[in-house]
């Protein structure tokens, strides 16, 4: 297929931003300042000849001036008028509501209704059409449902922020209640059971496609603040991404992300995907983190002065939210098909790289800088029924559980006692041990007839003087199984060696581990019901299990004709371990892991 | 003396930022001094320029420019940044 990089601008009128509210006051000249910024990143998106979308907030549908404004530059350059969901907080809003709230999908069911009601009505009021494009920070199931149902033309919505949780709830001083982990970092079809899960067929599709809230980086942002790494100038900024040279700043980093992105279409059959939404907070004329508002102008015009370049050079296609979505159903025939990401490090100067997949079976990431250790895991198959917002057990976290979260939960490395949630694999010699985690490696990727394939360049592991060298490939498949192989590439001289693969999991949204006791861990048949006293069952058996009711998941293990261990933990150490082990002397093992609904 | 308030930019407590915690200082006009609300630090505007810079220093590829992603198991080839370039 043709090489496509896609980008979506999206701009929004907030006349009302809650950053500069709070920070001077709502009388304090912000609706004028605020309309001021629209209009700046209108017409410098329009200077260098993109496309943008307009999504209109609750407040600016009160502004005759903002509704001219969108009208004029949907007529002129093609602009789509859409409707945000963001930016609700204004004063016709608060009076009507009876609420600071503001995250529509932290309302009760009723009050999403209503305000989703309410906008839409106003905009139809105002425009005499229903929008194509809507979004927030994040559109739980149930939000989308409801407006897919009341108004059909809307195929297109912002539906997540990649990564932003507990990391981004650190960094604001433990106040920034936006719990959305777990999502997909590109645009996908969200299923209408759980709005963070691909779907998986026509039945599960929500008739939406969804796209993040921004691009990030794939690396930057798992391991530290979300919010300095993204496609977004003054995120770059405020991560302090910027330097002065002849008395101009520079932001390198910017560029190489949008690069970063653009490489992408190698694993995706062409298609790469990049968007950029500055709320305009962030260029707050009275300049926001240190940076002065000269340079927050700066880095915005720079940023679209890029992709007008590129634009220019036929290498980007500017679309608006509703042209991709048509655009994006047309490149993707199927379901099935996952999303990949083979990321580097572009920022810390490390030769680090992670590699990422979303299917509607699981998301994932692989550190070959731990030797393809996986350190993330989330359980599409569960298609977990998650509500959120005021009356529900969620009113704040939308995040979708992890089985495993390395940095959440540890990894390999742990202080002295316990272990920390990874899969990987042990080899042992002659009473020796070595962790694959601790062989640094790179990897290169394979389209296969069934999937995708990852195959590491070899690592050595020595043990007891015995050089022991190990090719590492990871299959994913389009029906959801995930199969390791662990090849043995050196001549052993006739020595045997054991193999571990094993899974370390537990679940949740955050650091902490809810009560375990509903676990059930086993072997074949033989089970263990989880009680904190790190029992196991070992057997030579073929599948090796946990079922996890709290997160509707059941994790299967199995594949090398091995000895099989199912362990619980103890208090200390609130994890789950599954393992298949295997001695060989050449040769390789190979294993699987699959993901599925249980209760 | 008269309460504490904010800079006329909001800087951030650069012994905080190091931690990934976002949080802004607040200006005591009588020590002409930032000071953090959530940690010890306290420092001049002069100070607070020098630490941010400090902060830069896991930033190894700050001002650089990648010249190619090269192959899949190669790392990123950089080219120094040319200022005013994109």
């Amino acid at each position: 297929m043709d090489k496509v990089f896609a980008v979506n601008i999206i701009h929004r009128p907030e006349l009302s931003p809650e950053y500069a509210e709070k920070a001077y006051g709502a009388g304090s000249g912000v609706r004028d300042e605020s309309l001021d910024i629209f209009v700046f990143q209108q017409q410098t998106a329009h200077k260098y000849g993109l496309k943008t979308t307009i999504q209109m907030t609750y407040a600016s549908l009160f502004s005759d001036e903002v509704v001219e404004l969108a009208k004029h530059d949907a007529k002129k350059y093609g602009d789509e008028i859409g409707l945000s969901l963001l930016g609700l907080p204004c004063k016709q809003f608060r009076e009507k509501y009876k609420t600071e709230d503001f995250c529509i999908w932290m309302f009760d069911k009723k009050d999403k209704e209503a305000i989703v009601d309410d906008a839409f009505s106003m905009f139809f009021d105002r425009f005499g059409f229903y929008p194509e494009s809507t979004g927030s920070y994040f559109l739980d199931a149930y939000t989308i449902n409801y407006i897919k149902k009341r108004y059909p033309s809307v195929k297109c919505a912002i539906a997540t922020c990649w990564e932003e949780g507990p990391k981004a709830y650190h960094t604001c001083n433990n106040s920034w209640y936006t719990f959305m982990d777990g999502g997909p970092w590109n645009p996908w079809i969200p299923s209408v059971v759980n709005s963070h899960c691909p779907a998986a067929s026509k039945e599960d599709d929500s008739g939406i496609v969804a796209i993040p809230h921004l691009s990030r980086d794939l690396l930057a942002c798992f391991d530290g603040n979300g919010s300095n790494f993204g496609t977004h100038p003054q995120n770059v900024l405020r991560g302090m991404i910027y330097y002065r040279d002849k008395g101009r700043y520079e932001y390198p980093y910017l560029y190489n992300l949008i690069d970063q992105y653009r490489h992408l279409e190698k694993y995706n059959d062409g298609y790469s995907y990049n968007m950029m939404f500055v709320g305009p907070g962030w260029l707050n004329k009275r300049g926001r983190w240190e940076a002065p508002y000269s340079l927050l102008a700066q880095s915005y015009d720079d940023a679209m002065k890029y992709y007008g370049m590129l634009k220019q050079r036929g290498e980007l296609w500017d679309m608006t939210m509703s042209e991709f979505a048509d655009f994006y159903r047309a490149r993707h025939e199927d379901y099935s098909t996952g999303e990949c990401a083979l990321w580097k490090d572009i920022l810390y100067g490390s030769n680090k790289q992670y590699f990422w997949y979303a299917s509607p079976y699981l998301r994932t990431c692989l550190d070959f800088n731990q030797g393809g250790a996986m350190i993330d895991l989330r359980p599409y198959a569960a298609r977990l029924e998650q509500h959120t917002g005021i009356g529900t057990d969620n009113v704040y976290d939308a995040s979708y559980p992890y089985l495993i979260q390395a940095n959440y939960r540890a990894g390999y490395f742990t202080h002295y006692a316990g272990a920390g949630t990874v899969k990987s694999c042990r080899v042992s010699y002659h009473g020796k041990q070595a962790d694959l985690c601790l062989c640094r490696t790179m990897a290169r990727y394979e389209k296969t007839a069934t999937g995708v394939r990852l195959i590491c360049d070899p690592v050595t592991v020595t043990l007891d003087g015995l050089d022991i060298v190990i090719e590492s490939v990871f299959e994913f498949e389009k029906n959801g199984e995930v199969v390791v192989t662990r090849r043995i590439v050196n001549n052993l001289g006739g020595e045997a060696v054991t193999l571990e693969e094993y899974f370390t999991g537990a679940y949740g949204t955050t650091e902490y581990q809810k009560d375990m006791t509903s676990v059930t861990l086993g072997v074949d048949d033989s089970k263990l019901e989880y009680k904190y006293m790190g029992r196991s069952i070992t057997a030579e058996g073929r599948v090796v299990w946990a079922n996890l009711p709290d997160v509707s998941t059941r994790i299967e293990m199995g594949g090398c004709g091995c000895v099989l261990t199912a362990s619980e933990g103890i208090a200390f150490s609130p994890v789950y371990h599954l393992s298949l082990q295997k001695t060989i002397s050449k040769g390789e093992i190979k294993t699987w892991l699959k993901l599925q609904k249980a209760n | 003396m008269a309460q504490a308030t904010k800079g006329k930019l909001n800087y951030r407590c650069p012994s905080c930022f190091m931690r990934d915690i976002d949080i802004d200082m607040f200006y005591d006009s009588h020590t002409e001094e930032y000071y953090c609300l959530r940690c010890s630090f306290r420092g001049k505007r002069g100070e607070v320029l020098k630490l941010n810079q400090q902060a830069r220093y896991r930033y190894k590829a700050l001002k650089l420019r990648v010249a190619d992603f090269g192959e899949d198991n190669e790392p990123v080839s950089f080219k120094p940044h040319e200022g005013g370039a994109q």
